[in-house]
């Protein structure tokens, strides 16, 4: 198979820039987006630190202001600050440009409609049919939009989190953050400094080329530098932030790494008592402890394929109001008390608030969930033989609860697996997950399953 | 023939903003251009028309995907950014104008290392790097960063002008002095330049970089009545004309009149040589005013086709002490930089001034006495090679040049017709020492253009 990291799709546009994204592409599909939104409108912008950055961000200002639009550059924001700013500046949309939990070399943009929402499948169908069509509205040297700088974006964002969260709680925490090179620095140093927070940053220069470890908020990344500073530190808790800020991970306060599936449930478990919403909305790989939490107060689990665009979908097929949070096992999270978007501070600050209600440690509160093992593994794909594949294990498990959305996940009352294809690399995903210990046994006839048709 | 509002060709791109003239093309051509200059520092300023930061994005945009690293003089005169280029040892510079031409326009003015336009061996390189579209991709770790000098170009410009005139002695003359910078890339400079440096009482109109142009871009005695009258109404000495990149000069005498561009020229010609005897170096369509001129100091003129290009190679050939392009404002002084410079011919004439206490209409007077008439003749594609042979016919034992279309000497005149590159017409230009021979000259001609044989 002919390998080439650029992935053009729903969720806007990623890959390897150089030998993937280019510049052409930046600009077509900067083009294509002034096009989607009405002009002329105000589209806001800004970036991870990445060094391509700087050439994307000149790309899609030039194609943004050949549509009309008024530019506002956020310069290095994460990507929630900018979603915020798009709703608070009442702007027509805005662009993210950051690869956010991948290696340095990668970047992306992200398409952002009013409110600073995600787009639909439909919206986002339509971004693509004027990409690819290549006709773009742009207009004449009367109607030539202009860029200017906004410098309080994230001042401003701080305001709505002071307004949610109660700062006077949260600041006696000892916290130690891994900001992996990214923008949370920006927003945690502000905390500081405004808030009197004492934040403890790792990590904290912004870097657009070297990034100290690789950027995704797993347990693994956790346990590389963060995990063993906390008991030296005394801290309360850990957090590790990807570049972009829109996930986060966690060490508790002994040291112990806290694996990536976890943060959905915690915030599960406090949001689901605090609101109307009854609602979660996750994917099909996602630990099956939500059920468990759900149970408790009520509250019920969707499941909808795996990536971003199926569970903004899910969440438009709903009422706001009907929904307590919707997530995935990778440590984004979206609330409805910020709009429906992927934000790590804002989940950081509720995992605080949630120990200060309760008075107990960050091991304590986990401590009081049933105990699941899951594991991930992933095998090279031959995409003709997927059909094949997904019914020789269906045979072979035909026991389980089947369901066939996005691969095949099958489910027993105390373990389930999920075998799909990535939708962003050449690899079939595999995970399984069990009540209690680590289901080896099924996990190791899972891949060798997968392996036989590779 | 059909009028095509976007050009690609040897000189660069140009065209009318919006749907001809778009940013992606001008982000694959600024990074064609990136990759035929090479991994350094290259230079980007614009005029002041509305396109142009759109457009400084997207070449910006492709000068970082090729590994460049820009350097952003924004608003600044073209002349100013070529010495700048030349200056710092860039590998190169853009400049975003489409000089005399309409606001709709823009353009991309590419200059080599030394600050020079493409010369025509460069120019078909980079033209067959452009459709080859194989460019040099950098990579993140290879991608530059963009920096900013508003500062140190206009500086170093003036520096180098101030070397070759008696600034002290036209300070003390306390010139009173009208400007029209047409809103362009000269307006802040200009004024500065004027008032400050040259200790000038300044009465300047259209000086606004944000304000769009007031009148016809184009520095011409039927574009000027507003300068005119500016002139008379605050009794200036002298009045002086921009085009939006500051790169060519008209002037008004003291009376209102605007002088004829061959005059202004002519005196810039006979300044220099004066103090730097040497060769002249003009195209076919500039008057014999500088033959004469020339005469006086015993120094030979060269003559070129139209087109600042090919002046400026034939002075680099001949290494002539001054050039320049009559009809459209041009004069090109090497020791400040082989460049169209406007500034160069404001502090030639005010030296000038300055030197013999005489007024501009009185240094004009003593220029010989040239009549000249100026027009344009249609005529039917395919039919170009046949006027011009009958033409040449028509006048039997009359010196040639065909160089540039053709031009006949006759014993008291001359007549250059040439066709023009972007419309199906032939421009004429005809020259004699009295209104009746011109006219009688023009008129033959155009009647044989007009009633070809068969």
């Amino acid at each position: 198979m002919v390998s080439k990291s650029l992935r053009i799709s729903q969720v806007g546009l990623r890959g390897i820039v150089g030998t993937g994204l280019t510049a052409g592409h930046v600009l077509d599909f900067a083009c294509a987006f002034g096009t989607f939104l009405d002009s002329p409108g105000v589209v806001l912008l800004g970036r991870d630190p990445r060094s391509s950055g700087i050439m994307i961000r000149e790309g899609a200002i030039s194609a943004l202001l050949a549509c009309g639009h008024e530019v506002i550059d956020l310069g290095v924001a994460p990507t929630p600050v900018i979603q915020h700013a798009i709703n608070r500046l009442d702007a027509a949309g805005g662009v993210s440009i950051g690869a956010s939990h991948n290696a340095s070399e990668w970047n992306a943009l992200k398409f952002f409609g009013a409110r600073g929402s995600y787009l639909s499948s439909a919206q986002a169908d339509e971004l693509l049919d004027i990409y690819h069509l290549k006709k773009f509205a742009l207009v004449d040297w009367t109607r030539v939009g202009r860029l200017r700088q906004v410098g309080d974006a994230i001042d401003r964002y701080l305001d709505e989190l002071a307004s949610v969260y109660d700062f006077d709680a949260l600041r006696r925490f000892r916290v130690v953050v891994d900001c992996c090179n990214g923008t949370s620095a920006l927003i945690l140093r502000r905390l500081n400094q405004i808030f009197g927070f004492s934040f403890i940053l790792i990590n904290e220069k912004i870097e657009g080329v070297t990034f100290a470890h690789e950027p995704s908020t797993t347990r693994d990344a956790v346990a590389l530098q963060l995990a063993p500073l906390m008991a030296p530190l005394h801290a309360d808790a850990g957090f590790l932030f990807d570049v972009d800020s829109d996930r986060v991970a966690m060490a508790d306060e002994s040291g112990a790494p806290i694996s990536e599936e976890m943060i959905l449930p915690l915030l599960a478990d406090y949001l689901l008592p605090r609101g109307a919403g009854k609602l979660i909305i996750t994917n099909f790989s996602t630990t099956a402890l939500l059920e468990d939490i759900a149970a408790r107060h009520g509250g019920k689990v969707l499941r909808v394929p795996v990536g971003r665009q199926a569970a903004i979908d899910a969440l438009g097929a709903h009422r706001p109001e009907q929904i307590a949070l919707a997530g995935e096992g990778t440590g984004a999270v979206m609330m409805p008390r910020f709009r429906f978007v992927y934000d790590g501070i804002a989940s950081m600050l509720a995992v605080l608030s949630m120990m200060a209600e309760r008075g107990e440690k960050l091991s304590g509160i986990l401590s009081g969930y049933p105990k699941y093992s899951i594991l991930k593994g992933q095998v090279p794909l031959v995409s003709q033989r997927i059909p094949a594949l997904l019914s020789s294990l269906r045979e072979r498990f035909p026991d389980g609860h089947a369901t066939a959305i996005d691969g095949l996940r099958v489910v027993w009352p105390d373990r389930w697996f999920h075998v799909r294809v990535s939708q962003t690399e050449p690899i079939v995903r595999v995970i399984c997950e069990q009540h209690g210990d680590a289901p080896r046994q099924l996990f190791e006839t899972l891949i060798e399953q997968v392996r036989s048709f590779a | 023939m059909r009028e095509h509002l976007l050009k690609v060709g040897v000189s660069g791109i140009r065209g009318v903003v919006g749907e001809f003239l778009t940013p992606s093309l001008a982000c694959s051509f600024a990074q064609a251009f990136g990759a035929y200059v090479g991994a350094g520092r290259v230079v980007v300023g614009r005029d002041t028309r509305s396109s142009g930061p759109m457009l400084q994005h997207a070449v910006t945009c492709g000068l970082l995907a090729s590994g460049c690293e820009v350097i952003d003089v924004g608003v600044m005169p073209t002349p100013t950014i070529q010495i700048y280029v030349s200056s710092i040892r860039a590998r190169g510079g853009i400049a975003l104008t489409a000089s005399h031409n309409p606001p709709e326009y823009n353009a991309l003015k590419l200059f080599n290392a030394q600050g020079l336009f493409f010369n025509n061996y460069e120019r078909s390189e980079l033209l067959d790097l452009y459709h080859q579209s194989d460019f040099r991709q950098a990579t993140n770790a290879e991608i530059r960063r963009v920096s900013s000098d508003r500062e140190s170009p206009a500086r170093l410009h003036i520096e180098r002008v101030l070397g070759h005139v008696n600034a002290e002695a036209i300070r003390r003359s306390r010139f009173r002095v009208a400007l029209d910078s047409v809103n362009g890339a000269g307006s802040l400079m200009s004024s500065a330049f004027l008032r400050d440096t040259l200790g000038c009482e300044l009465h300047a109109m259209s000086v606004n970089p944000e304000l769009p142009f007031p009148r016809i871009a184009e520095p011409r005695a039927d574009t000027l009545g507003d300068l005119s009258a500016l002139v008379v109404q605050t009794k200036s000495q002298i009045g002086f004309a921009q085009d939006p990149d500051g790169d060519r000069l008209a002037v008004v005498d003291e009376t209102g009149h605007v002088l004829d561009n061959d005059d202004v020229l002519a005196l810039a010609v006979d300044a220099v040589l004066r103090r730097l005897p040497g060769d002249v170096v003009v195209n076919l369509t500039t008057s014999s005013v500088i033959d004469d001129v020339a005469a006086r100091y015993g120094c030979r003129v060269w003559r070129t086709p139209v087109g600042e290009a090919n002046v400026v190679e034939t002075m680099q050939a001949a290494r002539a002490s001054i050039g320049g392009e009559g009809s459209n404002g041009g004069i090109i002084f090497p020791a400040v930089h082989l460049c169209r410079d406007s500034y160069t011919g404001m502090a030639f004439l005010l030296h000038r001034m300055a030197e013999t206490g005489e007024s501009i209409a009185t240094l004009a007077s003593g220029l010989p006495r040239y009549f000249r008439k100026l027009g344009t003749v249609a005529y039917a594609h395919g039919r170009l090679g046949s006027l011009m042979q009958a033409l040449e016919e028509n006048f039997p034992n009359i010196p040639s040049d065909r160089s540039d279309g053709l031009k006949l000497s006759l014993a008291d005149g001359w007549i250059h017709v040439r066709a023009s590159n972007t419309e199906p017409l032939l421009r004429l230009a005809a020259e004699a020492r009295s209104q009746e021979q011109v006219d009688e000259l023009y008129a033959r001609v155009v009647h044989l253009l007009s009633n070809p044989a068969e």
